[in-house]
């Protein structure tokens, strides 16, 4: 290291962990927790609801109604999808724990191969996450097969972040060599890759691989992003080594209007100072004098300026610039105390909350997909875009969100629930009412006796149809007269032989045999009204049998059913109130650890910047000291 | 004047300016990293605090749904109404209203966001309520986009038969890659 430059490559060390600090999180903000493909066919209406709400980013309901049907026994088709489901959802949703008992648990019974890859898959991320690497290297050397979609490069690239998190970098550089694909999980695996080999020592080959990524064709502002990651990572890298042309070539493909535009400013204006060329380094430096002075690249450009004008040695303009710094630097300390002391009054995360773009607090984005987009301009979070954008404090972040959002649910429920309860009570009370009529309509009901009697008359007509007798059929009318010549018969039967008696016994003969053949053409027609009346009685008495057998249940089942559902309420209820004050106090505790977190790190930029101020104030007296030693000669 | 003289005294007090700062800020760092260490273990063991909170209130919720459909809708009067798409190259949905025995029940409007879950293989649940039990009818109305971008408005009818079990109906809008048409299939479910 030059002797000139030990303040430069302190900076220079800060500047280049910060570009390759957040090369994992580029990692996860890209993976799309929406994995897991859908079957070819729905053979579950609910399965498919489910489904509905995740394909809409609404894990948590999607989870509630996956969990309500796989209760109901409503998923018998797709009993090992929805359970891949569940583990991915409670996932999702931040539920580690939960998630790892669901996949476990589905491994523990036989599932097919495909089933059993993924879930493996999801085990591994989870260790990996959690940072239980062999547990994670395990799962993923569990996988037999290629996974499908998305989540074979997914599966591909956190093979390689678990080798270069066991640091075994060669191994990652050696299946990253060996992928296929193209795409942007690629380009991330390279990223990543690279940066973990320069910061092993590897310089030349993470280098090579930085310079890939640096000078991919981007198509998507993510892989534009990524490509100035790469480029400023490299830049830094190539600074570190003492070679200012390449590094210059490196940061000037960083984009003018992206996130790193203003560490690539620094580092080209730092790249042209090390090639001897102090009029050059002005030109990115002074560009950066122009922007906001909360970015640290900014603050640092201060000093920056300065320094190369006494290289010039334009010492007039750099004493200007030097005290301007310093009264720069004061007026940015007091700002930090401002937002120090908003942190300290209360309220620090709903402001940061508050101040996120629109439609990031909708509740469908709850879970791990959500990502504060950028740091908010509001007092308790203007210096600390780094510490937002950092994976713990994001984590902590929607762990606060997500507690705000359980709130809310239960204040819904408690609504709702105040409804059940009266909707209970109601039915209670009709029921009671309902009751005594119930069991005066049951009472005067005899379904017994009119089966019986039903019996009766079908046995008489089955008789009638075996015999063919066709006086059963008879009508009333019919009947009579059929009865009376039967009566006169017995009668002529009982006179004394002769003519009169056989005259009379012809005439009833002629008279019976003529209501015979009438009854006899009747039979037919009679025989098939009767047995369609006898059908109609039976359907009718089934009826009347089966409503009846309702009436009762329902008379003894509606007591039953509203004292179920009174107790069920009281016991949600119960578990609602027991609820809130802890997801209060979890919120409180969170809110607290995060509050903490920012105002060390905004003391570390105040004594950051009092450095600064310092160092400016040093390299003025040096140079009055310096013209006063020139004039003096 | 020469000009080496002024050029090297801010090299040397940016040399020892460098220096101090290093120092500070190595002091810093490492005050910073056990402070750090600090909040993670703190910050891991609200994480814990969380996930099982929002387990309780997974469980939660899984039961207030319940006793919610339990209470207000019953299996022995419940009838739901789903939809779903099978492809749905000539129709966009913009809309669906269902009517129940003449009544207006559901008048529907998508997002594109809804259309899009449709089409990844998403049913939603249209509608739920309850039916006594024996015969009914259900028309659909979908309004949309049908082939050439035209507007396309097309209805479908079923008569359906409610028994003591719960009743599902599943409409769904397919290709009749033949007549280059969209058609509209009913699906009973018991």
């Amino acid at each position: 290291m030059s002797a000139s430059s030990a303040g430069r490559w302190w900076s220079l060390c800060a500047l280049a962990v910060c570009a390759a600090v957040g090369s994992v999180a580029a990692v996860a903000s890209a993976d799309p927790p929406s994995d897991l493909p859908p079957p070819a066919k729905i053979r579950d209406l609910d399965y498919g609801d489910a489904l509905f709400h995740f394909f809409q980013d609404d894990y948590f309901d999607a989870l509630v109604r996956l969990e309500v049907a796989k209760g109901a026994g409503r998923l018998p088709d797709h009993a090992e999808d929805a359970d891949l489901l569940a583990g991915g959802l409670y996932l999702s949703l931040g539920m580690h724990t939960e998630a790892a008992r669901r996949f476990e648990r589905l491994l523990a019974r036989p599932v097919p191969q495909s089933v059993s890859d993924r879930a493996h898959f999801y085990l591994a991320r989870i260790g990996f996450q959690r940072g239980y690497l062999d547990q994670a290297a395990r799962s993923l050397g569990r996988i037999h097969g290629p996974l499908p979609g998305d989540l074979e490069p997914e599966r591909q690239l956190l093979a390689a972040n678990v080798l270069m998190a066991q640091g075994r970098y060669r191994e990652a550089a050696a299946s990253l060599e060996q992928w296929p694909q193209q795409g942007v999980w690629t380009h991330y695996a390279r990223f990543n890759l690279g940066v973990a080999l320069v910061r092993a020592g590897d310089a030349a080959r993470g280098r090579q691989l930085l310079e890939t990524v640096g000078t991919m064709d981007a198509r998507t502002d993510e892989q534009s992003a990524l490509r100035d990651r790469a480029n400023l990572a490299l830049g830094f890298a190539l600074l570190q080594e003492r070679q200012p042309e390449p590094a210059a070539v490196a940061l000037g493909r960083v984009r003018l209007d992206g996130p790193f535009t203003n560490r690539a400013l620094l580092g080209l204006g730092w790249a042209e100072a090390d090639a001897a060329r102090p009029e050059r380094a002005l030109v990115p430096w002074l560009e950066l004098r122009n922007r906001s002075v909360v970015d640290a690249a900014v603050q640092e450009s201060l000093l920056a300026v300065p320094f190369a004008y006494a290289r010039l040695a334009a010492n007039g303009q750099a004493a200007e610039h030097y005290r301007n710094a310093v009264a720069a630097y004061a007026a940015e300390a007091r700002r930090v105390d401002e937002s120090i002391a908003a942190i300290r009054g209360g309220g620090f995360l709903d402001a940061v909350l508050d101040a996120a773009p629109e439609g990031s607090n909708e509740p469908q984005s709850v879970g791990w997909l959500w990502q504060l987009q950028k740091a908010p301009d509001a007092p308790h979070t203007r210096y600390l875009y780094q510490l937002l954008a950092s994976h713990e404090f994001q984590e902590g972040l929607k762990n606060y969100r997500d507690l705000r959002i359980m709130q809310r649910n239960l204040a819904r429920w408690t609504g709702s629930l105040e409804a059940f309860d009266e909707m209970v009570v109601a039915r209670e009370a009709v029921a009671s009412m309902r009751e005594p009529r119930k069991a005066a309509a049951l009472a005067a009901t005899d379904v017994d006796a009119l089966e019986a009697r039903r019996d009766e008359l079908h046995a008489r007509v089955e008789l009638a149809a075996s015999n063919r007798d066709i006086a059963a059929l008879a009508t009333p009318d019919e009947a009579a007269h059929w009865r009376k010549l039967e009566e006169v018969a017995r009668r002529i039967d009982s006179l004394a032989p002769g003519a009169q008696r056989d005259a009379m016994a012809e005439r009833a003969r002629v008279l019976r045999g003529t209501l015979a053949w009438q009854l006899d053409a009747a039979y037919k027609l009679r025989m098939s009204r009767l047995r369609s009346a006898l059908e109609e009685t039976d359907v009718a008495l089934a009826e009347a049998r089966r409503r009846y057998a309702l009436v009762e249940q329902a008379g003894e089942l509606a007591p039953r059913n509203t004292e179920g559902f009174a107790a069920r309420v009281r016991e949600l209820e119960r578990r609602m109130a027991s609820l809130q004050p802890r997801i209060d106090a979890t919120a409180a505790a969170q809110e607290r650890l995060l509050a903490g977190i920012a105002i060390r790190e905004l003391e570390a930029q105040k004594a950051r910047l009092a450095s600064y101020a310092t160092q400016a104030q040093f390299a003025l007296a040096a140079l009055y000291d310096g013209a006063a030693s020139g004039g003096a000669r | 004047m020469k000009p080496t003289r002024p050029r090297r005294l801010p090299h040397r007090g940016w040399q020892l300016i460098g220096a101090s700062t290093l120092l500070l800020a190595c002091a810093a760092l490492l005050a910073m990293r056990a402070d750090a260490t600090e909040s993670a273990g703190d910050l891991r063991t609200v994480d814990q605090d969380v996930q099982a909170l929002k387990k309780e209130l997974v469980d939660l919720n899984r039961d207030l749904f319940r006793l919610e459909e339990e209470l207000l809708y019953p299996a022995s009067t419940q009838v739901a109404v789903f939809l779903s798409l099978n492809v749905g190259t000539f129709f966009a949905l913009d809309s669906v209203q269902l009517r129940l025995d003449g009544k207006e029940v559901t008048n529907y409007l998508y997002t594109q966001r809804e259309v899009e879950a449709l089409h990844r293989g998403g049913v939603q649940k249209l509608y739920l309520g309850n039916l006594k039990a024996g015969e009914h009818e259900l028309v659909a109305v979908f309004t949309g986009k049908g082939p050439h971008d035209r507007d396309y408005r097309r209805g479908t009818t079923v008569k359906f038969d409610k028994a003591v079990g719960a009743k599902y109906v599943e409409l769904r809008i397919t290709d009749r890659d033949a007549a280059l048409q969209p058609e509209f299939a009913v699906r009973q479910w018991e």
